[in-house]
Formats: structure tokens, C-alpha cells, sequence
């Protein structure tokens, strides 16, 4: 009897110590981030551009955002459409092809995408290092999340709302606007907000698409390379310059902060399912 | 107004067709965009594969000749420069290896995070927890490899590695001394962080998908609140489970850029101990791009396609096993399974 | 229509990521969507890069017209976008192969400057002391055959001193490096087994040593001293002052005369004048192993790789005036540039060669 109940303490003391273990390197990173990097931050990192191995981390910052934005801008069409397709369509050769065609593309390591990207977009279509390389890339990546965001998202929307709504008499297509899309849109929006999260993190696919530039980036699409944070990170931790290192950690930073961020507004968007 | 009600509707039907063309053309996108890009590698990866043969998977030195000099050695119809010999075991054992390490660390402590917030912490304690949890998730990974390398990797190399080479030091793989801190350790050890909200959120669903009723007839027999995890949740929520480990595995397999920054970068030759350095695929793709395109003979970037192929084609694998069963768990659940499948960085 | 999509709610998220986007554009564009500069990427070799990041600013303030990016990303990298395009100058140590001139004959290599290259190593207990090495000592630890510190092969070269009893982690560099290629050409040069077995490149097959380690870069070489004791390492002479502050100690190698010499600018001047005179149209020559009794075995030019043919004449001419300044006595050819970096300037004829090629970009 006594034996029992030790067991069962032990255990969920282990689970526990499970959690704190798990916990750990979240701790571990943020605290080494934020004091290394916190030190580096200041207004001019915002408003100076990277020169060399010092400076500020203006022109990474405006680039992140444009890559992922243009990213986004030319995949959420796609994917929410795709997704509406699959979920309203619900069965078929096409919808079978897309929703595993997601899944695969889930799957691909980035340095693959990375590689074709460099491949048809920097060479082969002679776009070179550019904005519109790089978005193509971080646009191929966050695909199958908002497809497959989308697709869940609206599954879940209950089948009686749209025959409720056929029912008065709306078609099809205006059933799915103004009353499935309504009701699914947290999940929709949530879905954006992961892809974003993971197109902001990307280092590998930018590399060979995106290049690096010190300046503020101009709104050419091709042949312009462009900087972004995490090239900071990757390149600038190595050096054994203060500055550089300073500029990797403030970097580090601020891309923890938009993670954070993302997660933050994605979790207020679920609060508005119920 | 017949003919503005018949108006009315052929408008109707224009737009409904606009729509669905719409948004088939969204769902062909994914399944298009995949293609463009299995055509695209297997039609560079062919060269290598020709040359190469059987060679590429059963041997480990890569050697892309002698670039500055030398007649090009011509095979089945390809050149490659002289005494040019591609072989990537070292680099499918590096990524086997470190993903089986990440996957023996991160599986028990993930399993362990799933129960508490599933089954042992209350709803606002697992709520807060899930939101760290899935923060985790979301890190990008260069941010990984800088904890890794500014912080695994001397720990390794000063307090880590040798204690475990003076506790462990009798079976061969622990064996010391510890040359340096880059190697198979510090990668599973980075990996494993990686991977480990992947399990835990995936398993806490699966969990969490067993019907409550199940755990109110365990208590009401006087099973204690850990029996009945441990003998009718977990029971059904095992296939769930290893679901998770195998998408886990998935993404280990793929990542690249926290593993360049620790693992050591090892060349021609296979890991002996835990603490050698090693390669995996994906680094090895990123490190040796732009060295493959000084080869004029082409050879060299024939041999890397040949590589994202292969990686290509084990992710793709292992990913293709476990979303079947995750989205039979997540649809009872919600999309929050889509959540944490997080990206390859 | 939107009304009915959407609720106030989702609207005012929309609203949010609608606004910051344009905000983002709009703040990047401004500053640079009027002026329209040329922009130039410098991409390549990290044995140069130092010196690109001293000349680039200075440049570029009195020529506010171009934009020049640097980047550090290895030789091999340099050679690699320079021919493919995406990067307009590459940077290497390394002169271009006999296939890839055949490949694209408007390529060229054309040096700027002399470098040298030393190697470090992090030893406990010598410290900053300078060891005497070899060729082919130096082969046999990259081949795994001296696997020790206090092998009787290093001992004989340093009588006297108290070598360590451990084994020796040789570090080389996992990129295309042009670091690499000049250190296994003096390998090449001094050791024929060497020479046979793996010979020299940009890349090269590294002998199997179970503890060797790869790196990234010059700064990688610098942080895997740091971070592993009892390491050797090949590091590029412009890196030599943060070695230096870390402690760590370099070597004074055997040149073909015997002796045993530390890279000062008297040695390198020495090797540099016993081979330039010898340097061809095309610049692309070795300077490895130079004869001499005060000749440092390890110098090599620092080459840019610029293709004549430019898309762009506006590109093509911004190319030129840049590394028509770098080129100039008074302008990045100056000694006060070299010397931060600890290179030495070309002699008249070589510059002279090097503005012939200069001149035949864009044509």
C-alpha cells in the first residue's frame, strides 16, 4: 500500500523535475540573450546600419520585415485559399495531393529549399542575390502552415452554421465569406502568426537567397541583396571582436522579442474562440 | 424582371466560379511548388548519381579532386575533376547519430512535460506552462546554436566531458580524453532542446485526448491519480505518443544551423567516441555550396543535389508517418498539433 | 462585403499588421529610393576582409555615390559568386584554376596587396612562446601521423623546450578557403607525400585524424584556439593581433634555405622580392616557399575577382574606380592601411599589371 502511493509521488516529482529540466534552456538562453545583448541596445542600434563588424542593426531589422512580409503577402492568398478549398471540398484527388503535398513540404529541410532557391531564382532567372529570391524562398516555407492553419480552422467551424446559412438562402460561396471565414478567422490569423514566427527564424534558405547588404534596403525586387537579424547571429558570434559579438547578442534579442510577441498575439487570438 | 433575376444569377455563378478557381489554384499550389521542387533537384543530383553509383552511400571520404590541375576523369558520360571521389557515409552517420541522441534525451523529459501538464498540474499552472513550452518551440535556431556554442560547448569540453568520461569512461563510446567541447555530445544535446517541445505539446494532445470518463472509473476503482496515467491513459494515448518522437525525429534530421555552430565540422572519417567531431548532412550542404562551385567541372554541385536528395528524401520519410496519426489526435483536440509541428531552420 | 467578413475586432488586428508593413517599406525605402547609388558586394576571403572593412568606409565617404557591401565568407565564396555574378568583387588568396579561367576567360584575378599567414597554436604552459616548425612536421600532424605534442619530430626542431604530453587537435578550415589553399601548397611544396596524397585546393580531402575539427572563417579558426587547448590552427596574417591579445604563440617556419623565420615585414618583403619579378599578365602565380635565406614560406597576394564582362556600365565603372583607389599609393595602397593588417604593398610592375586588368573590366 505504502508502496504504491511512494511510486505515484516519485513519479510526478520526476514529471516535474521533467518540466524544470525542459525549462531550462528557454531560462538559459533568454538570460544570456538579454544580458549580452541588452548591453548592446541601444537607440542607435535602430538607426545605424551595419558597417563591417560594428555599427547598428537598422538595415537587418528593415530587411526581416520586408522578407517575411513580401513572404507573407505572397503566401497567405494561397494558403488560406488552398485551405478553404480542402476544408469546404473536403474530399478528391486534389485535395488529397494538397493536403500531403503540406505535409511533405512541412518536412523539407530549409537548406534544400534554400539550395533550389539559389539554384532557379539566383542563377538560373539571373535574380541574384535579392528581395524577391529571399521572399520566394520564406514564402515556400510558410506555406503548408497557413494551408494546413486554414485547413483545421475551418473544419472546425460546425456544419450547422452553414446550413443555417444555406438555408436563408446565401450561396455557397457567400456562406463560406461571411459566415465560415467569420467564425474561423482566429484560427486563420493565428496560423499567419505562426508561419511569420518561423519565416523570422529562417537562416539557411536566406543565405543563398537573400546574400547580406549593410545598407537599408531599397525597394528594388532583384538584384539587391539584402541583410536580415539572423545572418547577424550566424556571422557575427564568431568573430572575436567586442563589437561584433555585441551586434550577434543584440540581434539574438530582438529576434527572441519577436518570437515572443508572435506567440503572445497568437495566444490572444485563440482567447477569441471561445 | 425575369431577365434581372436570370442576370442576377448568371453574376452569381460567374462569381462562384471565379472563387472556386481561386482557391483550387491555392490548393495546387502546394502540391506544384513540391514538384517544381523534386524535378529541380533530381535533374542536378543526376550527374552525381550516374558517376557515383553505389560508392556515394557506402563510402566516407569526399575528395573533389584536384581542382587546379589534372585531366578531368570522364565517367558514364560525366566529368569530374582528378581523383575526384564523393562518399557520404560519415555525413548520413553524423545525422543518424545525432538525431538518436537528440530523440534519447528529449523523448523521457518530453513524455515527462506532457504528463504534468496533461494529467498532474492544474489548468491554469498547465496553461501558463504550454504557453513556455510552445515559446520553446518557436526560438529560432540560430539563437540554439548560439546557447550551444557559446555555452554547451565549453561546458562540455571543461565539466561535462570529462566527468563522463571518468563515470562512464569503461564502455568505448564514453571513453576519454575529451578533446574538445564540438562534436556528436554538444550536437544531440542542442538538438534535443530543439526537439523537445515538439514531444511535449504533441504528446500533452494526445493525452489530453483521452475521454475524462476513463480517468473517473480509474479513480472510483482506487487506482491512484499516477496508475492511472501510467496503466489506461497512457495506453491509449501511446500511438499519439510515438507519433510525436517520429515528427520529433523529422525535424532533428532536417535542421542545419544549430548544428554547424557545434558540431565540429569532421571530415573522411566515421565518430568513435561521443565527444568526435561530427558531420551532418544539412551542415555539410550549407558549408560546402559556395567551395562546390569553384569546381569547374560541375561535379562538385552534382554531388551536393545528390546529398539534398537524400535528405530530402529521409525527412520527407519520417515526416510522412507521423501527421496521419497527429491529425487524427488534433482534429479531436483543436489545430493547436499544427502549432508545434514548428519549421526546419 | 467586408463589413459582413469581418468583425470589429478582426478588423483592428488587420488594421495593426496592415499598417506596420507599409510603415516598415516606407521607413527602409526612404532613405536610399531618391539617391540611387550604384551598390557593389564584396564577398570572399576573410584574410581580406579586414582590410575591405578599413578601405570601404573611407571610400565610400568621399565617394557617396557607391555602396559597397563586405561580406566574410572564405575564398571560396568569393571565386564561386564572383563567376556566377551575384556578387560584383570576390576576394581570395587564392589565384583562379587553369578550368575556371577556361570556363569564363573574362575572369580575372588581380592582387592588391601581399599577405602572409601564420600558425597558431594554443598551448598551455608555452603560451606566446614561438616554436619551430616545418613542412613536413606540419604534414604529418594534418595527416594524423605526429599525434603528439612532445613527438621526437617536433622535439628535434625545438631542443630545449618542455613540449606537452598530449595529443595534438589540428583545426582547418571547413569552408573554401584561400587560407587553405595556401597552406597546403607550402605543404605540397615542402612534403611530396603530401603532395601525392591530398595535394592543394581551395577544398581539399582532409586526412582522417579522429579529433580534427573544421571551422568557419578566420574567425572561426581564432575562436576554435580559443576554445580548445592543445590546438593548431593556420590563420591569415591580418588576423594576427587578435591572436596575439589571446595569448596564443606562432610559429617560425622552415623556408627552402633552412631557416626558421617569424612573418615580420622584413620577411615577407624578403619572399615577395624573390618572386615577383617572376608574375605573368594574368597575375595568377604562387608565391609559396620563396627562395631566400630571409624569406617567410607562407606569402601570397590577395587577389580580387572581377569579371571584364559587366552587365551594367554603371557597375563596370564604379568597379574600377574603387580598385583603381585601392591600387593608388595614395589612396587604399597607402602604408597606413597595409600596415593595420600587416600586408605589404605591390612593387611598381605588379600594380602596374594589376591596373592593365583593372582597365579591361567592362570591356
Amino acid at each position: 500500500m505504502n508502496w504504491r502511493y511512494l511510486q505515484g509521488h516519485l513519479a510526478i516529482a520526476g514529471a516535474w523535475g521533467c518540466v524544470g529540466v525542459a525549462l531550462l534552456p528557454l531560462v538559459h538562453m533568454f538570460a544570456i540573450v538579454v544580458t549580452n545583448g541588452e548591453r548592446a541596445l541601444s537607440w542607435t542600434v535602430f538607426t545605424t546600419v551595419t558597417s563591417g563588424i560594428a555599427g547598428g542593426l537598422a538595415n537587418a531589422i528593415a530587411g526581416t520585415f520586408m522578407l517575411v512580409g513580401l513572404g507573407a503577402a505572397i503566401v497567405v492568398p494561397l494558403g488560406v485559399m488552398g485551405g478553404i478549398y480542402a476544408s469546404e471540398v473536403r474530399e478528391g484527388r486534389t485535395v488529397g495531393a494538397a493536403r500531403l503535398a503540406a505535409d511533405v513540404l512541412a518536412g523539407v529541410p530549409s537548406i534544400v529549399i534554400g539550395y533550389f532557391g539559389f539554384v532557379t531564382m539566383v542563377t538560373w532567372l539571373g535574380w541574384g542575390f535579392s528581395l524577391l529570391a529571399g521572399s520566394m524562398a520564406l514564402a515556400v516555407i510558410m506555406l503548408p502552415y497557413v494551408f494546413r492553419a486554414t485547413d483545421l480552422a475551418v473544419q472546425q467551424v460546425s456544419d450547422d452554421l452553414r446550413e443555417a446559412s444555406l438555408a436563408l438562402g446565401a450561396t455557397r460561396i457567400a456562406t463560406v465569406r461571411g459566415v465560415v471565414l467569420r467564425a474561423a478567422t482566429p484560427g486563420i490569423v493565428t496560423g499567419w502568426l505562426l508561419a511569420l514566427g518561423i519565416a523570422v527564424g529562417e537562416t539557411a534558405p536566406l543565405i543563398y537567397t537573400a546574400g547580406w547588404s549593410n545598407y537599408m534596403p531599397a525597394l528594388k525586387l532583384t538584384h539587391a541583396p539584402i541583410g536580415y537579424l539572423t545572418y547577424v547571429v550566424w556571422t557575427f558570434i564568431n568573430e572575436p571582436f567586442a563589437s561584433a559579438n555585441a551586434l550577434a547578442y543584440a540581434a539574438g534579442l530582438l529576434l527572441m522579442l519577436l518570437v515572443l510577441t508572435l506567440n503572445v498575439t497568437a495566444r490572444w487570438a485563440i482567447a477569441r474562440r471561445a | 424582371m425575369v431577365s434581372e433575376v436570370a442576370r442576377l444569377a448568371a453574376a452569381r455563378r460567374n462569381q462562384e466560379w471565379v472563387w472556386s478557381l481561386l482557391a483550387a489554384v491555392g490548393a495546387a499550389s502546394g502540391p506544384f511548388v513540391l514538384g517544381v521542387i523534386m524535378i529541380v533537384l533530381l535533374v542536378f543530383a543526376w550527374p552525381s548519381i550516374v558517376w557515383n553509383g553505389d560508392t556515394f552511400f557506402t563510402t566516407y571520404i569526399w575528395n573533389l579532386g584536384n581542382l587546379y590541375g589534372g585531366a578531368p576523369v570522364i565517367r558514364s558520360g560525366y566529368a569530374a575533376a582528378s581523383g575526384a571521389s564523393y562518399g557520404m557515409l560519415s555525413f548520413l552517420v553524423g545525422t543518424l547519430l545525432s538525431s538518436a541522441l537528440a530523440l534519447v534525451l528529449a523523448a523521457p523529459v518530453g513524455i515527462g512535460v506532457a504528463f504534468c501538464l496533461s494529467e498532474f498540474a492544474g489548468r491554469g499552472v498547465s496553461r501558463v506552462l504550454s504557453f513556455f513550452i510552445e515559446l520553446l518551440a518557436g526560438v529560432p535556431s540560430v539563437i540554439f546554436g548560439l546557447w550551444g556554442f557559446v555555452v554547451l560547448v565549453p561546458w562540455i569540453q571543461r565539466t561535462a566531458g570529462p566527468a563522463l568520461a571518468s563515470l562512464l569512461g569503461f564502455i568505448p563510446i564514453f571513453r576519454g580524453p575529451v578533446p574538445t567541447g564540438m562534436g556528436l555530445l554538444a550536437s544531440g544535446v542542442v538538438l534535443g532542446a530543439m526537439i523537445l517541445p515538439i514531444i511535449a505539446a504533441v504528446s500533452r494532445d494526445a493525452l489530453r485526448a483521452v475521454p475524462a470518463e476513463l480517468r473517473e472509473q480509474g479513480r472510483a476503482l482506487g487506482l491512484t491519480e499516477w496508475e492511472v496515467a501510467r496503466d489506461l491513459v497512457w495506453r491509449i494515448a501511446a500511438p499519439g505518443v510515438t507519433a510525436s518522437c517520429i515528427l520529433a525525429l523529422g525535424r532533428a534530421l532536417g535542421e542545419t544551423m544549430a548544428v554547424l555552430m557545434v558540431s565540429g565540422n569532421a571530415l573522411n572519417y566515421l565518430p568513435s567516441t561521443i565527444y568526435s567531431p561530427i558531420s551532418t548532412i544539412a551542415a555539410t550542404i550549407v558549408a560546402l555550396l559556395d567551395s562546390a562551385m569553384t569546381d569547374a567541372t560541375g561535379m562538385a554541385i552534382h554531388a551536393l543535389a545528390e546529398l539534398a536528395v537524400v535528405l530530402f528524401a529521409v525527412t520527407v520519410g519520417v515526416n510522412l508517418i507521423a501527421p496521419a496519426v497527429v491529425r487524427r489526435v488534433g482534429r479531436q483536440r483543436g489545430w493547436v498539433a499544427s502549432w508545434v509541428t514548428g519549421g526546419n531552420p | 462585403m467586408i463589413r459582413n467578413v469581418c468583425s470589429r475586432r478582426t478588423a483592428a488586428l488587420m488594421a495593426l499588421i496592415a499598417a506596420i508593413l507599409p510603415i516598415a517599406f516606407g521607413t527602409s525605402g526612404l532613405s536610399v529610393a531618391w539617391a540611387a547609388p550604384v551598390k557593389l558586394l564584396e564577398t570572399g576571403s576573410t584574410l581580406l576582409y579586414p582590410l575591405f572593412n578599413i578601405w570601404v568606409p573611407d571610400y565610400t565617404h568621399t565617394n557617396p555615390d557607391v555602396q559597397i557591401t563586405t561580406q566574410g565568407t572564405g575564398s571560396g565564396t568569393g571565386i564561386a559568386e564572383a563567376t556566377s555574378g551575384a556578387a560584383q568583387i570576390g576576394a581570395s588568396d587564392a589565384y583562379l584554376s587553369p578550368a575556371q579561367t577556361a570556363q569564363d576567360p573574362t575572369l580575372m584575378n588581380i592582387p592588391l596587396a601581399i599577405s602572409a599567414q601564420q600558425i597558431n597554436y594554443n598551448l598551455p604552459g608555452i603560451g606566446a612562446a614561438h616554436l619551430n616548425f616545418s613542412g613536413p612536421v606540419l604534414a604529418g600532424i594534418y595527416s594524423g601521423t605526429i599525434k603528439n605534442w612532445n613527438d621526437p619530430a617536433i622535439a628535434k626542431l625545438n631542443p630545449g623546450v618542455n613540449l606537452p604530453d598530449h595529443e595534438i587537435i589540428p583545426v582547418h578550415r571547413a569552408d573554401g578557403s584561400g587560407d587553405t589553399f595556401i597552406f597546403t601548397q607550402y605543404l605540397s611544396f615542402t612534403t611530396p607525400s603530401w603532395k601525392e596524397a591530398v595535394g592543394f585546393g581551395t577544398s581539399v580531402s582532409w586526412p582522417a585524424i579522429a579529433v580534427g575539427i573544421g571551422t568557419n572563417g578566420n574567425p572561426g579558426m581564432v575562436q576554435a584556439l580559443k576554445q580548445t587547448p592543445y590546438s593548431i590552427a593556420y590563420v591569415g596574417i591580418s588576423w594576427i593581433d587578435q591572436t596575439n591579445a589571446a595569448g596564443f604563440g606562432y610559429a617560425a617556419l622552415e623556408n627552402r634555405a633552412g631557416k626558421f623565420l617569424l612573418p615580420t615585414p622584413g620577411t615577407i618583403a624578403s619572399a615577395a622580392a624573390a618572386l615577383v619579378g617572376k608574375t605573368p599578365p594574368n597575375e595568377a602565380i604562387s608565391l609559396i616557399f620563396a627562395p631566400g635565406p630571409n624569406a617567410y614560406p607562407i606569402i601570397n597576394y590577395e587577389y580580387v575577382i572581377v569579371k571584364g564582362k559587366q552587365a551594367d556600365p554603371g557597375v563596370a565603372a564604379a568597379i574600377k574606380a574603387f580598385l583603381t583607389w585601392c591600387l593608388s599609393p595614395t589612396g587604399g595602397g597607402n602604408e597606413l592601411y597595409l600596415t593595420k593588417v600587416h600586408f605589404i604593398g605591390l612593387s611598381e610592375m605588379v600594380r602596374k599589371l594589376s591596373q592593365a586588368q583593372v582597365e579591361r573590366i567592362g570591356q
